[in-house]
């Protein structure tokens, strides 16, 4: 159990790295072909065929999402943020099917332009065996303020 | 706050806008600022939501006008009200939530307790008032004046003026074709608001077809690479070229369009074979035709409820969203945005709608926070206004009159900027 712990640690650790510091390209490799990943906007719970989300990515929306920040015309991360997040809380249910559903809170500094601003959230991700480490299936992240104005989340959270 | 260009400014609106150039106090100016607060969101006719927010009786939308919270509810009657978000006894706001639904509104100084219709209900301890105490003419205080145009609920803190009809003249038929292109010509706005927020003016969420290839470089590449069931639907071609068939539309009052119904035209057939491809989309069309007719109904099909109009000063119309622009300071502007659902249509219809939205629109999205950087490096750079104008004349030379009296240009010309500002300043200069 606690090997378990440590790998899930250790993958989201990983992940938040790659995320403070851009590496898109190796963060895409961290998905599964069939992915989703879910920012919901006025409540954590909404249904995404009837109500607006901040990000419903399938695979193909992460590697469009990726593409453009990769891009030199991205201005909103023209520069790009500078950050540093924080992981904790993780808690975790292994299922039958090698797939363990993670629970972990994120507070996330963000500085860009001179400014500093904080988010802060919860992940919920599905994470599958891959090798020695895991692939992203399904990653839901509620963000404390999606009812909020926001003024810049182009990064990734 | 009180340099002597500024003291100008505030006696002198009119040598700020003029025809081909405005000046950057326009946008930087607090005191302008201030001005714009009293003459134009405290008096004329505002954007403040739509019936369709609020199904239920008691349902309630909190929103500003100008620096006044109101509250938008549709009482026990049947009636949306646009209400003073304020006690009548000393002046707290009454509604501490966003949105919600609420028999009541209670204010919990003193425990005043108003309907949802804005009637005084209950005062504690009333023996201090005496018995003439008049409950009746202590309820919540009503926007002086409410009107609707297809659900669109409109207020204006002004008792007299233009009819809402009269200010939107020529730009009604825009909601037409965003609510019509439901086959039952119904839209549904509880898919919920994406707010988002920029450091700059909110004058520049304008109307602007000259921006796209170069704000929105990164997204354009991606059209162009793969266009079929994303917002390149509806921007074949290149919508935004001289040649493109569109247009920028200045249709008076200060309501402007890039007017995409000629590009639009010339790729129907595009359009409508991606969209039957779809889930739900050849009955649509069928449904379409159905509703309205033929001709009708292919009109409606080439706008693709997509108007891309500003309504003065508040109010967009584009893509599916409703839109308002709401100031919060001269440098500060809150945008909130409603992806809108059609009724009558497959859901997967409506769920593919809000996906193509999400793309482009929202705080997380590949268009809007990019206009948004744009807006804030606009801001900052107009503060180096040693020369302080800003050249709007792009265009001026080929600007033609349409057959409805309407002024056109080409796809990137600066017609709408001037349209704007032409209305800004007409509102400007009316004394209180």
């Amino acid at each position: 159990m606690s090997d378990l712990r440590e790998r899930i640690e250790r993958f989201l650790y990983l992940e938040a790295d790659l995320m403070d510091e851009s590496r898109f390209d190796e963060w895409d490799g961290l998905w599964a072909d069939e992915a989703l990943y879910w920012v919901p906007c006025n409540d954590d719970d909404g249904d995404p065929d009837r109500q607006v989300t901040i990000i419903y990515d399938d695979r193909n929306g992460i590697r469009d999402r990726l593409a453009r920040l990769n891009s030199t015309a991205a201005h909103s991360q023209r520069p790009r943020s500078r950050m540093r997040r924080l992981i904790s809380n993780v808690v975790f249910d292994a299922g039958p099917d090698g797939v363990v559903e993670v629970r972990s809170n994120f507070l996330l500094a963000e500085l860009r332009h001179g400014r500093q601003d904080l988010f802060a959230g919860r992940s919920v991700h599905r994470l599958r065996e891959r090798g020695d480490g895991f692939e992203i299936t399904y990653k839901k992240v509620l963000l404390l303020n999606n009812d909020e104005p926001i003024d810049n989340l182009t990064f990734l959270i | 706050m009180n340099s002597p260009t500024n003291a100008i400014a505030l006696n002198r609106v009119t040598d700020l806008v003029q025809d081909d150039r405005v000046h950057s106090d326009v946008y930087t100016s607090p005191e302008i600022f201030e001005l714009e607060m009293e003459r134009i969101f405290h008096r004329q006719w505002l954007y403040i939501g739509h019936a369709a927010e609020l199904p239920k009786h008691g349902d309630y939308r909190v929103r500003k006008m100008g620096r006044k919270s109101v509250i938008m509810v549709r009482g026990n009657d049947g009636r949306i009200r646009v209400l003073m978000n304020r006690c009548r006894h000393r002046g707290m706001a009454v509604c501490e939530q966003f949105q919600g639904n609420a028999k009541n509104f209670t204010c919990w100084y003193h425990g005043w307790v108003y309907s949802n219709q804005g009637d005084l209900l209950d005062v504690t301890q009333p023996e201090g008032y005496g018995d003439d105490f008049d409950r009746g003419a202590f309820g919540l205080t009503p926007a002086p004046r409410v009107e609707q145009y297809r659900g669109f609920v409109f207020a204006s803190l002004s008792a007299t003026g233009e009819s809402l009809s009269d200010h939107l003249g020529l730009a009604k038929r825009y909601f037409d074709y965003f609510e019509e292109a439901s086959p039952v010509g119904r839209i549904d706005v509880t898919a919920g608001v994406q707010r988002t927020v920029y450091r700059g003016n909110w004058k520049f969420v304008g109307m602007d077809g000259y921006h796209p290839y170069y704000t929105h470089k990164s997204v354009m590449d991606m059209w162009q690479a793969r266009r079929d069931g994303n917002l390149g639907d509806t921007h074949r071609g290149d919508p935004f070229s001289d040649d493109s068939g569109n247009l920028t539309r200045d249709v008076g009052n200060g309501h402007v369009l890039l007017d995409m119904y000629g590009g639009r035209k010339r790729h129907l057939e595009h359009y409508l074979e991606s969209l039957a491809k779809k889930p739900g989309g050849a009955q649509y069309i069928a449904d379409m035709k159905a509703a309205y007719g033929e001709e009708r109904a292919r009109e409606l099909l080439i706008w693709a409820g997509d108007p891309h109009v500003g309504v003065y000063p508040n109010l967009q119309l584009i893509g599916i969203h409703i839109r308002i622009v709401h100031p919060i300071a001269v440098d500060e502007t809150e945008v909130l945005m409603f992806p809108v659902l059609w009724e009558g249509v497959a859901p997967e219809i409506n769920s593919a709608r809000l996906r193509v939205h999400e793309s482009f629109y929202g705080p997380s999205s590949q268009g809007s926070p990019d206009d948004a950087e744009l807006f804030e490096r606009n801001q900052l750079g107009l503060q180096a206004d040693i020369d302080p104008w800003v050249y709007l004349a792009r265009g001026m030379h080929r600007e033609k009159v349409d057959s409805d009296g309407s002024l056109i240009g080409m796809p990137g010309d600066e017609t709408t900027q001037r349209g704007q500002f032409k209305a800004w300043k007409k509102m400007m200069q009316e004394p209180a």
